[in-house]
C-alpha cells in the first residue's frame, strides 16, 4: 500500500497546482470551520425568531454538538478535494502517464489502488484538520468540558471521512470517462451544487411528487445520500428537532453508490486500450 | 529460458479494422528482433499488447516462459511511439517515478542520463525539452532498470541525424551485452543496421519471417576485374556457378546461382591462374527486399 501511495506522492509533490489547491482547501476548511460565530451574526442580522434570545450566545461550539456542526459545514468544500483527484487523473490520461505506469510494470489494480490512496490519505488529514480545529474553538467557546462529551458523537468525524472518500471516488470516475479536465469539473460543480439539489427539491416539495414515492426515489440520488449522512444542524438552536444520528440508510445507499464507481472504474481500466 | 517472447495467435480489432490478425511469433534470447511494416500495419498495436496496455480479442503471449506479466515487465524497458512523461516534473523527478515501479534503485538515474547525453539537462523541466531530448529521456527511462529485454518502437523518430547514429550504436551495444531487443520501425535501413531476425507485418498479418543476413546475402551480385576482362570473361563461361554476366564499364557484374558467393568465384579464378583486381559483393538492401515481399504479398 505504501508503494502504490508513494507513486502518487513522487507525481504530486512537486507540481504546484496540487498544492496550491490544497492550500486553497484548507484555508476554506478552516474559514469554514472557525466561522460559526459569523454565522450566527447573520442569524441575528436575519432577525431570526429566538423568542428574545441572542442568537450570538449559541452553543454551537459546544462539546459534543460542535462535531455535527463543523463536519456538516466542513462538507461544503470537499469539492476542492473532488478537483485535486479530477487533475491528478487527467494528468495521468493526457501525458499519456497512465499508459507508461503499466508498461513500466504497474498493474491497473495497483494503479487503482494508488489513486484510492490518495484519496483515503486527503480525506484523513481533512478529517485530522476538522477534529483539530474542532478541539481548538470547542476549547474557546465550549460551555461544557470533559473526555466525555469532548469525544462524544465522533461519529460524525468517521462520516465526514467516508462522504469525502465517496464524493472523490465519484470525481475519479467521471475524470476517468469524459478525460477533459475542465469540463469535468464544471460538470460535478454544477451537478453537485444544482441540478441534483434542484431536482431532490421538486420531488420532495412540488405537489405533483411530494405525496408519491418521488421524495423516497430522491434519497437515492449519488449527492443526497451523502448529503444525508450529516443532516443540518442548526434546527437545534431554533428549537426543531433534528436528526443527530448518522441514517444507516444513507450510509448504506452511498455504500452503494461508492461500490457502483468503484467497480465502474475498475471495469474501465480493464477493458480501454489506452493508445 | 527457451523464449524471451511467445506470442500465440494474437488478434485484435478497432471496430472494422483488424489491426492485428492471429500473429505467431518467437524471439529468443539475445536476439535482436526486427518487426517492420509500413505506417498502419499493426507494429505499435503488437507492442501494446504485449505490454498490456491494449487488451488482445484472442490469442494469449507469455514473457519469459510464463512469467506473470506484471513481473515481466518490470524487466522490461519499453518505448512505445511518443514519450510520456509529466512535463512539470525534470528528467530526474520523472525517472523517478520509473525506478520507484520497476522497483530499481535511484543510483542508475545519473547513469542512464549520462548515457543519453542529457546529463546536463536533467534539472530542467519536462516540458522544456525539445522532441529529440524528449525521445532521449524515454531511451533512458528504458535502460533504466538494466532490463534483460528492450522494446522499442520508432527509436529514431525526432532525433536529428547525429541523434539517429547515436541511437543506433547504442542499440548495437546494448545488443553486443547479449540483450533481447524487439525493434519495431518503418525505417528499414534502422532494421538492417541494427536487427539479427526480423519480420514483416502487413495489415496485421505477418507476410515474412528470416534472418536478415540470409536476407541480404540472396542476391548473389559479385562484381570483378582484371588485366584481362576478356579472357576473364571467356573462361567464366566455364564456371557452374555462373547464372549470367554483364560488362559494366571496366568490370564485370556476375549474377551467381543460387549457392553460390565471390569465394567461389575466386577459387574458381585462381584455379585458372587469373588474379582478380577487384573483387566486390553487392548485399541486397533490405528495402528492395522488403518491397519485393510486399508485393509478392499484393
Amino acid at each position: 500500500m505504501i508503494r502504490v501511495l508513494k507513486l502518487e506522492w513522487l507525481k504530486v509533490k512537486n507540481y504546484r497546482v496540487f498544492w496550491v489547491l490544497t492550500a486553497m482547501y484548507l484555508v476554506a476548511l478552516l474559514i469554514i470551520a472557525s466561522a460559526g460565530g459569523l454565522f450566527l451574526e447573520w442569524l441575528k442580522h436575519q432577525g431570526a425568531d429566538f423568542d428574545g434570545i441572542d442568537p450570538t450566545i449559541l452553543p454551537i461550539f459546544d462539546f459534543p454538538d460542535i462535531w455535527q456542526n463543523i463536519t456538516y459545514l466542513g462538507s461544503f468544500v470537499k469539492i476542492f478535494l473532488a478537483f485535486i483527484v479530477i487533475i491528478s487523473v487527467n494528468n495521468d490520461l493526457t501525458y499519456n502517464t497512465l499508459r507508461q505506469n503499466i508498461i513500466d510494470g504497474f498493474s491497473k489494480k495497483e494503479y487503482l489502488a494508488s489513486k484510492m490512496m490518495m484519496i483515503i490519505s486527503m480525506a484523513l488529514i481533512s478529517t485530522l484538520f476538522v477534529f483539530i480545529a474542532g478541539l481548538i474553538n470547542g476549547s474557546i467557546y465550549s460551555h461544557v468540558f470533559g473526555t466525555d462529551v469532548i469525544f462524544d458523537e465522533m461519529e460524525f468525524l468517521a462520516a465526514y471521512f467516508y462522504e469525502i472518500v465517496v464524493y472523490s471516488t465519484l470525481a475519479f470516475l467521471l475524470a476517468l470517462i469524459i478525460k477533459k479536465a475542465g469540463f469535468v469539473i464544471v460538470a460535478l460543480f454544477l451537478y453537485t451544487i444544482m441540478f441534483e439539489p434542484i431536482a431532490v427539491a421538486i420531488l420532495e416539495n412540488a405537489p405533483v411528487f411530494k405525496d408519491g414515492v418521488w421524495p423516497e426515489i430522491a434519497q437515492f440520488f449519488p449527492i443526497k445520500s451523502l448529503n444525508n449522512l450529516i443532516k443540518v444542524p442548526f434546527g437545534r438552536y431554533i428549537f426543531m428537532e433534528i436528526e443527530d444520528n448518522i441514517s444507516l440508510k444513507a450510509i448504506a445507499i452511498s455504500l452503494g453508490w461508492f461500490v457502483f464507481y468503484l467497480s465502474s472504474i475498475s471495469f474501465i481500466l480493464n477493458k480501454r486500450d489506452l493508445k | 529460458m527457451t523464449n524471451a517472447l511467445e506470442i500465440k495467435g494474437l488478434s485484435k480489432s478497432f471496430g472494422k479494422i483488424k489491426a492485428v490478425q492471429n500473429l505467431n511469433l518467437s524471439v529468443l534470447p539475445g536476439q535482436v528482433y526486427g518487426i517492420l511494416g509500413p505506417n498502419g500495419s499493426g507494429k505499435t498495436t503488437t507492442l501494446g499488447m504485449i505490454l498490456d496496455v491494449v487488451s488482445p480479442n484472442e490469442g494469449s503471449f507469455s514473457w519469459f516462459d510464463n512469467m506473470p506479466n506484471v513481473d515481466a515487465r518490470k524487466k522490461i524497458g519499453a518505448i512505445l511511439e511518443t514519450p510520456c512523461f509529466l512535463p512539470y516534473l525534470t528528467a530526474v523527478q520523472n525517472l523517478e517515478i520509473v525506478a520507484h515501479i520497476k522497483k530499481a534503485g535511484k543510483n542508475q538515474i545519473e547513469n542512464v542520463l549520462k548515457q543519453v547525453g542529457l546529463l546536463e539537462r536533467r534539472n530542467d523541466k519536462f516540458k522544456t525539452y525539445s522532441l529529440g531530448m524528449k525521445q532521449r529521456l524515454s531511451i533512458a527511462a528504458a535502460l533504466l532498470s538494466n532490463p534483460p529485454v528492450l522494446i522499442l518502437d520508432e527509436p529514431t523518430n525526432g532525433l536529428d541525424p547525429q541523434g539517429i547514429a547515436e541511437v543506433r550504436e547504442l542499440i548495437s551495444e546494448i545488443a553486443a551485452q547479449g540483450k533481447t531487443i524487439i525493434l519495431a520501425s518503418h525505417l528499414l535501413d534502422e532494421v538492417q543496421k541494427v536487427c539479427s531476425h526480423f519480420c514483416v507485418l502487413k495489415e496485421g498479418v505477418k507476410i515474412h519471417e528470416g534472418i536478415v543476413s540470409d536476407t541480404l546475402e540472396e542476391i548473389n551480385l559479385v562484381e570483378i576485374n582484371s588485366n584481362n576482362n576478356q579472357l576473364l570473361n571467356i573462361k567464366l563461361e566455364e564456371f557452374e556457378g555462373l547464372d549470367s554476366i554483364k560488362p559494366n564499364g571496366n568490370t564485370l557484374q556476375l549474377q551467381l546461382k543460387e549457392g553460390f558467393s565471390a569465394k567461389e568465384v575466386n577459387e574458381f579464378c585462381f584455379e585458372h591462374g587469373i588474379v582478380l583486381k577487384k573483387l566486390l559483393t553487392h548485399t541486397n538492401s533490405l528495402e528492395k527486399e522488403f518491397l519485393k515481399i510486399l508485393k509478392d504479398h499484393d
